[in-house]
């Protein structure tokens, strides 16, 4: 597995960039260099202030349950029922993820345990509990 | 509009008995009306029928007037409403024609996986839909903070689901005529937690239509009802990146507008149509509309404030929740339903001297939310 520091982070993130990260088992968001919001996923401008003078960070891979559900009703393509999604909250940005293993409420902390790419080859992140 | 329910009717037959029951109500023909602002969201993922605009104007008769279609997921005929507003404002056309239809139930020869996979579509494709997400998921995600933060509780949220069905056997064009009871609700199969099956919005099909006209030609029509505001905003997708996931920040933004335009405040709305395509919807649709406090939506429900009979009743058509939700019909039969209940033409679910409504449609995870207030004219 990498570490942040042998890999250098690309100027402007893409899709790709970010998808090969998760394979890597790390997260990439942008810091805005005008306002300083820290988005969790690439975008071409920064969601706050509009500004495109954004730097790519690496995100912290453990953090805490700002929202979840389980679904229980899947999508086609997605076989198995009663998975859980959350959205976690990393350093200053969030990112929508996959809970593997045991349930996980609101505040808890979880950590990065990899990911899943059962959805033609798009990769999602996966956390579990910290405890 | 059509009743909402189950249709074994192409889409253009479906929209053509939409249209013209707007035709005759406004006592007009296509002759007359300049161009169509129509909504359909998923037909090509769902029916395999795009460039749909030119084949209903075809079946009404209108085949070489413009037409516009429109799609932000649920939001999809509320967005052509608006466009339809501003262009008449606007002096490029004095009459005109909007609406949407759907179909979404297994008449489409989609099943349930397969149109929970099609829905899914409105959420991010590489950041959301890869976890598995749903719709009923990303409603859940929202409204579970909203518990967090407010305390509110699933049996709160059951009884939006009881008040709507309740509402929706009033209505002979709901797609649930039933009632249903908090026990009952409460002891559904789980959908995505919070939400059960009676916390969901079925899936339906229907259509809806509305003409409308310039200021200056209104008086020539029959029982014209005034469009004082619309507002329309969006918000940030994917919803991790949201500032605060249950605020719902584009209906307050798009209230503000639609409000300023008609000079009023959420005092002094007597009734609301607001998208409830999951309970917890309606309650951050009630708050974000300011005709609740910020936390007391799920409140408001229990206690009865927002039935038919309360001091702000919400739906009374039924709601997405019991009328149905065919997606891009949703937002102009709420339009229907406004004029209806400010005409004093409601039926059996009339509510009693209401003069100002207001609606609310939302796309997608309220990425795109369109609020109109209308109003008796003076
Ligand atoms: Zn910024």
């Amino acid at each position: 597995m990498s570490t942040q520091d042998d890999i250098e982070l690309p100027e402007t993130l893409s899709y790709h960039d970010w998808a090969a990260a998760v394979r890597e088992d790390r997260l990439l968001g942008q810091s805005c260099e005008e306002c300083s919001h820290v988005g969790g996923v690439p975008s071409g401008a920064c969601q706050q202030c509009g500004s495109r003078d954004l730097t790519t960070v690496e995100l912290p891979t453990e953090g805490t349950v700002h929202t979840e559900t389980t679904i229980n009703v899947p999508p086609e393509g997605f076989e198995e029922r009663g998975y859980q999604v959350a959205v976690v909250t990393l350093g200053d940005a969030r990112v929508m993820v996959r809970i593997e293993g045991e349930h996980v409420d609101i505040g808890d902390d979880v950590v990065l345990s990899g990911f899943i790419d059962t959805d033609e080859d798009h990769p999602a992140p996966t956390f579990e509990t910290a405890d | 509009m059509t009743s909402f329910g189950v249709h074994d009717t192409p889409m253009q037959e479906l929209f053509g008995e939409a249209v013209f029951a707007a035709f005759d109500d406004a006592d007009v023909g296509p002759d007359e009306v300049e161009a169509l602002y129509f909504g359909n969201a998923m037909g090509g993922q769902a029916e395999n029928t795009t460039h749909l605009g030119p084949q209903v104007a075809t079946h009404i008769g209108m085949a070489g007037k413009p037409v516009q279609r429109f799609e932000d997921a649920c939001a999809t005929s509320a967005n052509a409403f608006k466009n339809a507003v501003q262009a008449v404002e606007a002096g490029i056309h004095d009459v005109v024609l909007v609406g949407g239809v759907e179909r979404c139930t297994p008449e489409t020869g989609k099943d349930t996986d397969e149109m929970t996979r099609i829905f899914a579509s409105a959420s991010n494709r590489q950041y959301e839909q890869p976890t598995g997400l749903t719709f009923p998921g990303v409603f859940a995600l929202l409204t579970k903070r909203h518990m967090h933060e407010y305390g509110t509780t699933e049996e709160q949220l059951a009884h939006v689901a009881v008040k709507n069905h309740g509402h929706g056997a009033l209505n002979p064009k709901a797609h649930f005529g039933k009632e249903t009871t908090v026990e009952e609700a409460l002891d559904g199969p789980v959908v995505a937690d919070p939400f059960r099956l009676m916390d969901c919005c079925p899936f339906s099909d229907g259509a809806s239509a509305v003409v409308v006209v310039s200021d200056d030609l209104a008086d020539s029509f029959d029982d014209p009802v005034d469009v004082s505001g619309v507002g329309h905003a969006t918000d940030v997708v994917p919803l991790a990146d949201k500032e605060q996931v249950h605020v719902t920040q584009s209906a307050r933004d798009a209230s503000a507008e639609a409000y300023g335009q008609a000079d009023i405040t959420a005092e002094e709305i007597d009734f609301a149509e607001v998208h409830d395509c999951f309970t917890g919807a309606e309650i951050l649709a009630s708050e974000a509309l300011g005709l609740v406090e910020d936390g007391q939506g799920g409140v408001a429900a229990a206690e009865g404030r927002t039935r038919r009979d309360g001091d702000i009743p919400i739906n009374a058509s039924g709601g997405l929740k019991a009328k149905g939700h065919p997606i891009g019909a949703t937002g102009t039969a709420q339009i229907v339903e406004l004029t209806e209940q400010v005409r004093g033409e409601a039926g059996d679910h009339q509510l009693d001297g209401v003069e100002r409504g207001v609606a609310h449609n939302l796309g997608g995870d309220a990425g795109t939310t369109v609020v109109s207030v209308l109003e008796a004219r003076p």
